[in-house]
């Protein structure tokens, strides 16, 4: 059970409009079809929307980069959700 | 549930949490996807025109893109050009979603950010390829060219306000000149920060150089150019809240994502106007709508209404803001579920009340449903339901009248009265791109236009009764001043219009200096008042023929014998210029039935039928004379 996942996932499934998207740590912006730069950032969007956070600048690009993966996102959710 | 029932859920969880919201949009919106693949397309275009709400979230608007994109569109769709200084594809998407909603399809050319000025400019561009309506210029305060120092004269900046104003009035006239096109040009939204702190209005603090240059742009601006006031949508959002600055530098956007929406329903209300698709009346319920209280059981004295009572203050403030309303050309009328003359006495005898029965073009109070009522009233304004603004107070009057009148648009109301207002002033319904005469009288026009009922009632004899009228019209070629006015009636005119021919304020320039085209505006006056501009006729002279192509009039003028009159104008014109024949095209829609026989009514014969159902008709002038006339020609007005 990994925490904010099922949420994580159903932000995932509206962005992409795809129901049947299931997310796993491992997986990154190559396996989603249309994770370009403008997806990127409506995915920004809604992950701040749906969860009332914020992102730094620095983060909004980080997660697009190579090696940034779905598990490097919900740490940061978890790192900004338990901040609050 | 079907996608109508949960439309119900989804616009009334607006004003609950987030959670509520989240979950009643999933489930609308997956009945439209249900719906979409069932090939229930009109259930799809009636839902989405009342779930289309610039309160959206800026992924529901997405979603709502996608599923429009499965939708057989127009064949013709309105072509516009979205010519971005940042990055546009949000708004692009925005715009597409609210004007379906509005009743017109488009489809847009984008070319990426920052490349406006060479897309204009290259006359080889895919700009001109793709030959737009319209133009929208989506720049902000970014584009402009070196703002003054501070410190500057106010001379030495007005210079500079000029200057800059001048550089993009260059740009219009290159896209007018090149595709006859109409622009839309975004005015520039002061930053967030002051650098003068409270100083910043002074003529060269940004904000003061902003200010002036967007007062410049709006004073400045030919007919064909709109200003879209994006500067207003940055102060109503907050300047703070609107200038999140991250996604700027990330993603080029104008804004922060929260305001998307908003900005793009903004710019889609300006061009659904464009089109002659804004809202032209507001039909109010009574009780607890304009006072408090039932005035059936609270009586004259009980209902809550004026000074001294904080809530009967809020209905009052409703009152003002609909009267300033009317005073701009919206037309007002009652729909209530009253004693007629209960509901009458209200507005003669309650000293409070703002609105008087002058100012309703129209009253209905009865027990009738509101559905059938909200037609009647359509029918004797002698408008379209899709130009009514339903306001009730009641939930379940307003989801009747969606269910039974669709295309009458009925905002969500909040129970506190003091947000009446917001609540409808969120929608822009009322849209505005330029200001007539006929906007500000309108209310006068259709007042007058119930007093001629009245006597034409009480007449026995058609002839005697429009004798009676005394009418003078004035006919003559679309001058400066009427350009608006003309432009404003062949885009919206429905029902009486032998073509639907749709011409753009930068058309009919091109037309005027063309000396084989022939324009007639006519405008019609009573003893009851001025009805103004009401009748456009555009014509070709070809060889021996004067050729129709539009003609068109106002329904408030009908059974007048305005067409006859214009006939007989046209002829003398005709013959003035030795030409033999008038003729002319019936183009049928599902609006303009009432024009079928039009010609046949003023003596054409019918020359023809095509499969499509379109007529052509002539009148031959040789030995022609015209009929007696109850219009008399007056002099030119000034």
């Amino acid at each position: 059970m990994i925490p904010y996942r099922e949420e994580l996932q159903g932000v995932f499934r509206e962005v992409f409009g795809d129901d049947a998207i299931v997310l796993r740590p491992e997986m990154t912006s190559a396996d989603f079809d249309g994770w370009d730069s403008l997806q990127h950032v409506t995915l920004m969007i809604a992950i701040e929307t749906r969860f009332n956070i914020r992102f730094a600048t620095a983060e909004i690009s980080r997660l697009k980069t190579e090696g940034s993966t779905v598990g490097t996102m919900l740490e940061l959710l978890r790192a900004k959700l338990a901040d609050r | 549930m079907s996608s109508r029932e949960l439309l119900e859920n989804h616009l009334a969880a607006a004003r609950g949490t987030p959670a509520l919201r989240a979950a009643a949009w999933s489930a609308l919106s997956a009945a439209l996807k249900a719906d979409v693949e069932a090939g229930r397309f009109d259930e799809v275009r009636e839902v989405v025109k009342s779930a289309a709400l610039p309160t959206l979230d800026l992924a529901w608007v997405q979603a709502l893109h996608r599923i429009l994109a499965k939708l057989p569109r127009a064949e013709r769709p309105l072509k516009v050009a979205v010519l971005g200084g940042f990055t546009t594809d949000y708004l692009v998407q925005g715009i597409d979603v609210f004007l379906f909603a509005s009743g017109v399809d488009v489809q847009v050319y984008s070319p990426s950010y920052g490349t406006f000025r060479q897309e204009i400019l290259d006359p080889e561009s895919e700009l001109y390829r793709f030959a737009p309506s319209i133009v929208y210029l989506a720049t902000s305060r970014r584009d402009l060219g070196p703002f003054p120092s501070v410190g500057e004269s106010p001379e030495r900046v007005a210079e500079h306000v000029a200057a800059e104003r001048d550089q993009w009035a260059r740009l219009w006239q290159t896209l007018h000149d090149r595709l006859g096109c109409q622009v839309i040009q975004n005015n520039f939204d002061a930053p967030p920060w002051r650098l003068l702190a409270n100083c910043e209005m002074s003529a060269s603090a940004p904000g003061g150089y902003l200010t002036r240059l967007n007062l410049a742009l709006v004073d400045g601006a030919p007919a064909y150019v709109t200003i879209h006031d994006v500067d207003g949508l940055s102060a109503s959002a907050g300047r703070q809240a609107w200038g999140d600055e991250r996604y700027f530098h990330v993603a080029k956007l104008p804004c922060a994502p929260a305001s998307l929406v908003d900005y793009a329903h903004s710019v889609s209300s300006v061009i659904a106007a464009l089109r002659g698709k804004a809202r032209k009346c507001l039909v109010l319920d009574l009780d607890n709508t304009l006072w408090g209280g039932v005035v059936g059981d609270d009586g004259l004295g009980g209902i809550r209404l004026g000074q001294g009572d904080a809530v009967g203050e809020a209905f009052l403030a409703f009152q003002e803001y609909v009267l300033g309303l009317s005073r701009r050309g919206i037309l007002l009328a009652v729909c209530s579920k009253n004693t007629d003359s209960v509901a009458r006495e209200v507005f003669e005898k309650h000293s409070e009340m703002r609105l008087g029965l002058r100012d309703i073009a129209c009253f209905v109070a009865n027990w009738d449903d509101k559905a059938t009522n909200v037609r009647a009233i359509a029918k004797t304004l002698n408008i379209g339901l899709d130009s009514l603004v339903f306001v009730d107070d009641n939930p379940a009057e307003r989801s009747l009248v969606r269910k039974f009148a669709p295309l009458v648009a009925v905002p969500e109301l909040p129970t506190d009265a003091a947000g009446y207002v917001a609540a409808l002033e969120q929608h822009r319904y009322f849209q505005v791109t330029a200001l007539t005469k006929e906007d500000l009288h309108r209310a006068e026009y259709y007042r007058a236009e119930a007093e001629r009922k009245h006597i034409e009632e009480s007449a026995t004899d058609l002839g005697e009764f429009l004798r009676s009228l005394s009418m003078v019209a004035q006919v003559g070629p679309v001058s400066p001043l009427s350009l608006e006015r003309t432009v404003q009636l062949i885009n919206k005119s429905n029902q009486y219009n032998l073509t639907t021919r749709r011409y753009s304020n930068a058309d009919l320039v091109a037309l005027l200096g063309d000396p084989r085209w022939i324009t007639r505006t006519v405008t019609l006056a009573d003893k009851f008042g001025d009805n103004g501009l009401i009748s456009v006729v555009i014509a070709k002279i070809e060889g021996d023929d004067l050729l129709v192509d539009t003609w068109l009039m106002s329904c408030r003028v009908l059974k007048r014998t305005v067409e006859h009159y214009v006939r007989n104008h046209l002829a003398s014109l005709a013959l003035e210029r030795k030409l033999r024949r008038i003729r002319g095209d019936y183009i049928p829609t599902p609006k303009n039935a009432l024009v079928e026989d039009h010609y046949q009514r003023l003596g054409f014969s019918c020359t023809g039928k095509d499969a499509d159902g379109r007529t052509h008709w002539e009148l031959a002038l040789e030995g022609w004379s015209p009929g007696p006339s109850f219009i008399e020609t007056g002099t030119a007005r000034t």
